[in-house]
């Protein structure tokens, strides 16, 4: 009957995100949140084994104000209770910052058998979060895990490497985070979605959590974000024949330093 | 006044959208190919509680209001609209069940159709000029114990695959719609017959028939309502369900304008992409603020129906606005993508035929006109 | 010829839809004829072959008799001859029948059109002769990369000897899977863009010239629609019409023609839609000829519509057979009556309910949504009207020619 957290971060959808044209900045402003898509699969493998196994989901994240938008929406996916933790820092942290924001509240909210976590956000995919979490904790991590299941207090994993996949196994407690391949979150029905609204939920004030404010910044100052365009060259060989064509490319190719 | 829908009419509305893609996109073409009924879809709609959106949670439904419901009936509709009208006539039938049944009647149909396990249909229409007049009209005898139903019901949408009818029979064939009377039968009573599948140009998918009722004999228990108060009550179902309708009307427009920019994005002629016409641009400028005038006076209709206010106004208006509108969204979306607008290997003519279903006028004294008219102070 | 009225004795009393009120006693012979020729071979058989989407060779077979794939031919070259008023009566009747068999005919008097315009004696004589058998053309211009911008077509016409080598790819050609003669675009000068287009006859048994595959369309499904595959297609250079380079100029007077036919069939598939309303109407309430002002009403604005459609043609076609300018009338006749068709189709639908939606009236909403499109689109069309309108009038035009 294991006791899961799962962490989840609420970030902005990216196909509504616009790139301006005239200076390639990013126009949010019409940008609906979601939870993260990895987070996603991290909730729906942490329902999925209390389902089998008994236990309890809870839930915790971090964000700006706007992260009580996500409460009804975790709510809806399985968990029993939602955590958390709203501050503007949020809108500046980096993995480091919000690993140190998740463990304090982790130590006020007290034992849990797994932490759960997407492997990367949505948005920035620094897939640091969850080893940071681990080391703060001092806990075990599992990363790119592709398949996993618990017996006892025991967890064995998958994980999905560039080269090899590596069969692991280690005794609770441990944070894990977890690839998509892992499983395909179902959707949720509405009943669940209603039942959302009697769930609790529960704010742990940044204040309560013991940090220093230098905690709070990132050691790294973002200088800007621009939006990514492919420029088209269009450019359209006439050559007489294919050999001569082929020959202009791979000239044009070559002074790109491309072949 | 907050025009935006609530957290929970959002998450709904999410639901299904992601039941949309994974379910309905995959086979909206062959569904229109074939016609088949796609059972499997309705009894994952039922599982995911869409089946039983409206009905109160003591009969197994979900308990959410008409703003979700008619969400949930956009969604669906851009992907597959067929399966948001099974959903609509089979909704509104256990939607008259739940408004005018007795306890019992409430208790021994509305579970199993928020289930799914029996599918719901509304038989009003008649080939004569109003229900309840005309020789074919269907006529309620009474006798001992009951009724007998003699008589033909036309146009009725889930026929076939519905478990149980709402249906409205006059008792008095001299005071026809007058004496229109709802009653509760199910599909499998004797003397039923469910006629051929009507050809229909688009919304294939959901079956449409006339029924012959041949000396059909119904207990006392399956009145529904009061007797003779039939034309009030199916004024009100058909209300209810047009808004319904709008929302089909307003997905597939907001479909095809989705689909129509994306193309002239990358259609080049002349050198450009069409997109920077502005004969296109007016074209789809048109289509996407009837779409969005439209779903804004739906959901206000849709709204009332959740505050349980006077709606029939607003829903009439709505009807009217898109009887003139709503199937000029495809002919216009059709126009933008010209050539690849007319040929079926793309989505657009499909939308066109489903978009005409959408808005039709069934009985002519459905003018909406005439209550919009009466309203006005 | 002269116009006589209906109050002429020599007039019988005609039917009260005829329009007969200025058509001259040849003019109504031949719409009654084909009046009399649609309600036989068109009308059974239109609704089969719209389920199918079957093309209909018999409708071939039976119009040998009458000529009248021939009519667009003039008399000299064995065919009918037809002004451009009676074309267009003919056009209306078929479109009232079926606008995909309509479309059959309307399209092959479209590809004859170029090599009226720009054939000699003996192209001419080559061309024509298939279809006073009933053999159909096929106008070969657009491409998947040249729609409303046909100039932009990119197959190649090569030269070689006596010959032309044709290499591309066509796209959306009416009737090019039954074709026996086609006229097909080119680019013999690549390098001159559109001004590099010729226009060639190529006859179907001409290896290199492959039928691709056929579109499933929305409506006008009986209509043959399909894909041309060139490929080292060898034509004599006498297959040339006009001279190199003279393409799109051919090609735009072809439309020029040929657009009113359009204008035609709309006018034809129109009147069936608020025909077959009214019947519907009728059955529904027996016995009552004024079924109430809403309903009433909307059929009246459906009756307006296609009366004007019919006087903007016909206008259009008086003009051009007296020889007069008509190019915007044209236009204005294609955009109006196919806007018309698709109005008076779609509103036909939705006053019937659910009986529109599963009866015929289905059909000829489908079939109307083409009528805007093909034959340049009325966004083209519109193009050419505005810039019609939007012209200075003939007097200030002299004066400022006079101020320079």
């Amino acid at each position: 009957m294991p006791k899961c957290l799962v962490c989840y971060k609420w970030t902005l959808d990216e196909q509504d995100i616009r790139i301006k044209p005239e200076d390639l900045s990013l126009d949010s402003s019409r940008a609906k949140g979601k939870i993260s898509d990895f987070d996603r699969n991290a909730i729906e493998e942490a329902t999925l084994i209390v389902e089998k196994q008994g236990g309890a989901v809870d839930a915790l994240s971090y964000g700006t104000s706007t992260v009580k938008q996500s409460l009804k929406d975790v709510l809806s996916r399985g968990p029993e209770k939602a955590y958390w933790v709203a501050d503007n820092s949020a809108e500046s942290a980096d993995a480091a910052v919000t690993a140190s924001v998740l463990a304090a509240a982790i130590r006020k909210l007290g034992q849990y058998d797994l932490i759960l976590c997407g492997e990367g956000s949505s948005d920035l995919f620094n897939q640091q979060t969850a080893p940071r979490l681990a080391a703060l904790l001092g806990l075990p991590c599992l990363s790119f895990v592709q398949k996993m299941s618990v017996e006892g207090d025991t967890v064995k994993a998958t994980r999905k490497l560039e080269e090899c996949e590596e069969a692991v196994t280690v005794k609770g407690p441990v944070v894990i985070s977890v690839l998509s391949e892992i499983n395909k979150p179902r959707i949720p029905s509405l009943r669940q979605v209603l039942g959302a609204a009697k769930k609790p939920n529960e704010e742990i004030k940044i204040a309560d959590l013991g940090l220093t404010p230098e905690q709070l910044l990132p050691k790294a100052a973002r200088r800007s974000v621009k939006g990514f365009v492919m420029k088209r060259k269009n450019v359209i060989y006439k050559e007489s024949s294919a050999a001569d064509n082929v020959a202009k490319l791979k000239g044009s190719l070559a002074s790109e330093g491309l072949c | 006044m907050n025009f935006e829908l609530t957290e929970e009419q959002q998450l709904i509305g999410q639901s299904a959208r992601d039941f949309a893609k994974q379910y309905l996109d995959p086979i909206a073409v062959e569904v229109d190919r074939t016609g088949e009924f796609p059972k499997a879809i309705v009894q994952g709609l039922a599982k995911h509680d869409f089946m039983g959106l409206l009905l109160p949670e003591e009969f197994g439904g979900a308990g959410a209001g008409y703003v979700s419901y008619a969400e949930v009936i956009e969604t669906l509709s851009r992907s597959l609209p067929a399966v948001a009208s099974i959903m609509n006539n089979h909704s509104i039938a256990a939607y008259v069940i739940q408004n005018w049944g007795t306890n019992e009647q409430k208790k021994q149909y509305l579970p199993h159709m928020a289930k799914g396990e029996l599918l719901g249909a509304l038989a009003i229409y008649e080939r004569g000029p109003m229900p309840g007049i005309g020789p074919d009209a269907l006529v309620a005898t009474k006798q001992d114990g009951g009724y007998v139903l003699n008589g033909k019901k036309a146009f009725v949408r889930n026929a076939g695959e519905a478990g149980v009818y709402v249906l409205f029979a006059t008792t008095d064939p001299a005071a026809g719609p007058k004496a229109l009377t709802a009653f509760i039968v199910k599909a499998d009573t004797a003397g039923i017959k469910v006629g051929a599948r009507l050809d229909t140009m688009g919304l294939k998918g959901c079956p449409i028939a006339d029924i012959t009722f041949e000396k059909v004999v119904v207990k006392e228990s399956a009145l529904l309502g009061p007797i003779n108060q039939g034309l009030a009550i199916a004024s009100k179902a058909l209300a209810v369900a047009s808004v319904a309708e709008a929302a089909q009307t307003v997905g597939i427009g907001q479909a095809a304008v989705e689909h129509a920019a994306a193309y002239a994005k990358q259609r080049v002629q002349f050198g450009k992409p069409v997109f920077t016409l502005q004969a296109i641009q007016t074209l789809l400028a048109e289509v996407a603020t009837d779409c969005h005038m439209a779903r804004l006076g739906l959901r206000n209709a849709a709204l009332l129906i959740e505050e349980d206010k006077p709606f029939e106004v607003e829903a009439a208006m709505i009807k009217s606005f898109l009887v003139r509108l709503g199937s000029k969204m495809l002919v216009d979306t059709c126009q933008v993508e010209g050539g690849f607008g007319y040929s079926e290997s793309m989505p657009l003519p499909r939308m066109f035929r489903d978009i005409a279903g959408t808005n039709l006028l069934d009985a002519p004294a459905d003018f909406p006109e005439q209550i919009i008219a009466a309203s006005i102070k | 010829m002269s116009i006589l009225t209906v109050d002429t004795p020599a007039v019988k009393q005609p039917a009260k839809d005829l329009a007969v009120n200025i058509l001259t006693p040849e003019q109504l012979e031949i719409k009654q004829a084909a009046r009399a020729f649609v309600a036989k071979h068109i009308i059974p058989n239109a609704d089969k072959y719209d389920k199918s989407g079957e093309f209909h060779p018999f409708l071939l077979e039976a119009s040998k008799a009458s000529k009248v794939f021939a009519m667009a031919v003039p008399k000299e070259f064995g065919g009918l001859g037809y002004d451009a008023l009676t074309q267009a009566l003919v056009l209306e009747e078929w479109g009232y029948g079926c606008a995909g068999m309509g479309t059959t005919l309307a399209a092959s008097v479209l590809s004859m059109d170029s090599v009226l315009i720009a054939g000699n004696e003996e192209q001419k004589r080559r061309y024509f002769a298939p279809m006073i058998n009933a053999e159909i053309g096929a106008f070969g211009l657009t491409e998947p990369g040249a729609g409303s911008d046909a100039g932009a077509g990119k197959s190649t016409a090569t030269k070689a000897g006596d010959e032309y080598v044709l290499n591309g790819t066509k796209c959306w050609i009416t009737n090019g899977g039954f074709a026996s003669v086609f006229v097909i675009y080119a680019l013999t000068d690549p390098a001159a863009g559109m001004k590099g287009i010729s226009a060639f006859i190529v006859e179907r048994d001409r290896k290199g010239l492959t039928i691709g595959a056929a579109d499933h369309k929305l409506g006008i499904r009986s209509s043959s629609t399909v894909e041309l595959l060139l490929k080292d297609l060898h034509i004599p250079a006498s297959n040339l019409l006009g001279k190199e380079g003279e393409g799109m100029k051919i090609a735009m007077k072809t439309l020029d023609m040929a657009r009113p036919a359009i204008a035609a069939l709309s006018v034809g598939l129109a009147q069936r839609a608020l025909d077959e309303c009214v019947k519907q109407v009728q059955t529904r309430f027996p016995g009552k000829p004024f079924p109430g002002q809403t309903l009433s009403f909307k059929l009246a604005d459906m009756g307006i519509q296609v009366e004007a459609a019919r006087n903007v043609l016909h206008n259009a076609m008086r003009l051009r057979d007296i020889g007069a300018p008509y190019s915007k009338e044209s236009a204005i006749s294609k955009t109006f009556c196919s806007d018309v068709a698709m109005q008076v189709t779609s509103q036909a639908v939705t006053l019937m309910g659910s009986q529109g939606y599963t009866s015929d009236l289905s059909k000829y909403m489908r079939d109307s949504k083409i009528m805007q499109i093909y034959e340049g689109t009325n966004q083209i069309q519109r193009l050419v009207i505005s810039r019609a309108v939007l012209a200075p009038p003939p007097a200030a035009a002299a004066a400022q020619k006079a101020g320079k």
